[in-house]
């Protein structure tokens, strides 16, 4: 397996590049393009923004392992980010996690063996007026309750 | 640089304006909890043991962050400082194992040593369950980690990144997750890999070589310089005799010196003690039987005859002083004498920093003494006596008198030699510096120093 950058990436990279005075700094920006390009953040992508950044392979990994966003492993089609901070916890983000798990027999962090589902808690979502919430990829659902969270997974395509 | 006098505790120090407190603190004896400042790798600030009272400072402060100005006053025995230093060591407990019986680090360990200076606290957790980590990675080059044991200190972590510069170590994760690790799929691998076990000032990182081998404080130590090459490194042997067993040298450590070697060695000439242990030649031998000493010496003397032209081959990690009674024995009896160095040449070995391509530990003593380093020519000879240089076969003699360290060459005529561990000299090193060498343990079974032998052989009659 091997990693490269797109060519259209390659080109955003180039526009990044004049930001910063140093191209160190591109450290976190290429990571999120590399999670954007393949939806994680493979072993070789290390090396690849090593060359361009001019950091060890072990400083990007170092940084990368620190954000808790940046993933290391594909994630299912669905990948599930259900909140857990104050406002959801009070509005029963924990009903709705182990109705979850009962539903989709995996825990947080695991993905189902179909590959559709992963599951993640994740914290504040900054939905607390609409709590509880959660994220299926980048699409907010809100206002969440048992009924309504499988009318939502049953409906997905 | 100009001079100033702090104060530590009432008492008056002298330092340069503007050094770090901490060096300037150890340089004068005091003992300030530290695990993340070392010598060698420099200040990092993030294990916060150091901290120390400044006389005018709103809050204690890490010596290792410090600069010292002149009238400093400074405090390590405050009650404060003990109070804080014993809440950080806390908080690295909170999670540490209680392994001390079964950790190879119990006895030289610095967690160890606080807990009994400032810790022997009641722990303030009650049916807590700790966040549990892996216990034995195997990190590559014989070093193996337990996660659970380390303080994060990352010193093992900026010798690969600021010393051997090959940054395969790295802490991962945060929190407490954070964990030292390698990069997925790959290992630790660099020849000089096993100084972050000695770097490591807790059980995290121990030898898979020395792996509960023996309890630190039943060695002794002898301070010695490691054979490996002509460098010269310092190293401490550490040796025991276990009960109803043999002398056995269990490691070598690096010893400091600045001039040589800093505070490190390479793996190889840190593995090197395994050769004094194993195949060691223990007996006189003559056509396969074992004599006694008296018998040899007889043999001897009817061996090198009055007339034969004898050759005297030398080892080139011989001491100085075995070298000289070589030296004076081969003028004695009238036999040629010769130390070929090109033997030794490794090309593959040496690299820039400490290990050298001459794999010889005296090659600079030879040549000071003035004795041929190579063979050139064909000589005619009778009897060749070789005092454990590795290739004695390019020399083809009528008979062979060998004295050897390990059961290795074939001979008429075979004396055990000790191994440098056994008997005390001194080396000259590649930079014409000229080292002692202690005796770390006796002779084994009937071997002898070359310069004792030399004394017992016989003259010509």
């Amino acid at each position: 397996m091997s990693f490269a950058f797109s060519p259209e990436n390659l080109g955003k990279i180039e526009k990044l590049r004049s930001r910063y005075p140093s191209p160190k700094a591109l450290t976190l920006p290429l990571l999120w393009l590399v999670q954007e390009q393949e939806g994680y953040i493979p072993g070789e992508a290390f090396d690849a923004i090593a060359e361009i950044t001019t950091w060890s392979p072990m400083d990007i990994y170092k940084s990368a392992s620190f954000y808790t966003m940046l993933r290391f492993e594909p994630a299912g089609k669905y990948h599930i980010k259900i909140c857990r901070s104050l406002s959801c916890t009070l509005c029963g983000q924990a009903m709705l996690y182990r109705h979850l798990r009962e539903k989709l027999g995996i825990k947080a962090g695991e993905t189902t063996a179909d590959g559709r589902f992963t599951i993640e808690r994740v914290e504040c979502l900054g939905s607390c007026g609409t709590a509880p919430a959660m994220q299926i990829n980048d699409i907010y659902y809100e206002e969440l309750n048992t009924l309504k969270l499988d009318t939502i997974l049953e409906n997905l395509p | 640089m100009s001079k100033v006098k702090i104060t530590v505790d009432g008492r008056v120090i002298e330092a340069d304006d503007g050094a770090l407190l901490i060096e300037v603190l150890l340089a004068n004896g005091v003992d300030i909890p530290h695990f993340c400042y070392h010598e060698a790798l420099g200040p990092d600030g993030n294990c916060r043991m150091c901290m120390v009272k400044l006389q005018g400072a709103k809050r204690p402060q890490i010596a290792c962050d410090t600069f010292v100005c002149d009238g400093m006053e400074v405090s390590l025995k405050d009650p404060e400082i003990r109070t804080t230093v014993q809440r950080i060591l806390e908080l690295e407990l909170i999670n540490h194992p209680i392994d001390c019986p079964t950790c190879d680090q119990a006895g030289e360990c610095r967690l160890q040593d606080y807990y009994m200076e400032y810790g022997l606290y009641d722990s303030s957790f009650e049916n807590y369950q700790k966040i549990h980590h892996a216990k034995h990675t195997d990190l590559g080059s014989n070093v193996m980690l337990d996660q659970e044991r380390c303080v994060l200190c990352a010193r093992c972590t900026r010798f690969t990144s600021n010393i051997t510069k090959t940054n395969e170590l790295g802490i991962i994760g945060r929190g407490d997750e954070a964990h030292v690790s390698t990069m997925p799929g790959k290992t630790l691998d660099n020849p000089y890999a096993m100084n972050i076990i000695d770097l490591c000032p807790v059980g995290a990182l121990t030898s898979r070589d020395f792996r509960f081998a023996r309890r630190v404080w039943f060695l002794g130590s002898a301070p010695s310089v490691c054979h490996g090459c002509d460098r010269g490194c310092n190293i401490t042997i550490d040796h025991d005799r276990p009960k109803n067993g043999t002398e056995t040298i269990y490691r070598f450590r690096p010893r400091k010196n600045e001039r040589i070697n800093g505070h490190f060695i390479c793996d190889a000439g840190r593995l090197s003690y395994r050769e004094h242990n194993e195949n060691r030649q223990l007996q006189i031998i003559r056509e396969g039987q074992s004599i006694g000493r008296e018998e040899a010496l007889e043999a001897f003397e009817q061996m090198i005859g009055s007339q034969k032209r004898i050759m005297i081959l030398a080892d080139a990690n011989l001491y100085n002083e075995d070298l000289r009674a070589i030296k004076w024995y081969a003028k004695e009896i009238g036999a040629l004498l010769f130390v070929p160095l090109e033997s030794y040449r490794d090309e593959s070995f040496g690299d820039d920093w400490l290990r050298s391509s001459m794999r010889a530990a005296n090659a600079r003593g030879v040549e000071n003494m003035g004795i041929n380093r190579e063979v050139s020519g064909g000589y005619d000879i009778d009897v060749l006596i070789n005092f454990n240089h590795p290739t004695p076969h390019m020399i083809a003699a009528g008979e062979f008198i060998e004295f050897q360290t390990h059961q290795s060459t074939n001979a008429d005529l075979i004396f055990p030699l000790a191994m440098f561990s056994e008997y005390g000299g001194t080396l000259t090193n590649r930079d014409n510096i000229t080292q002692d060498c202690m005796q770390a343990v006796n002779p084994s079974g009937m071997s002898l120093s070359a310069q004792e032998w030399v004394k017992l052989l016989p003259r010509r009659s």
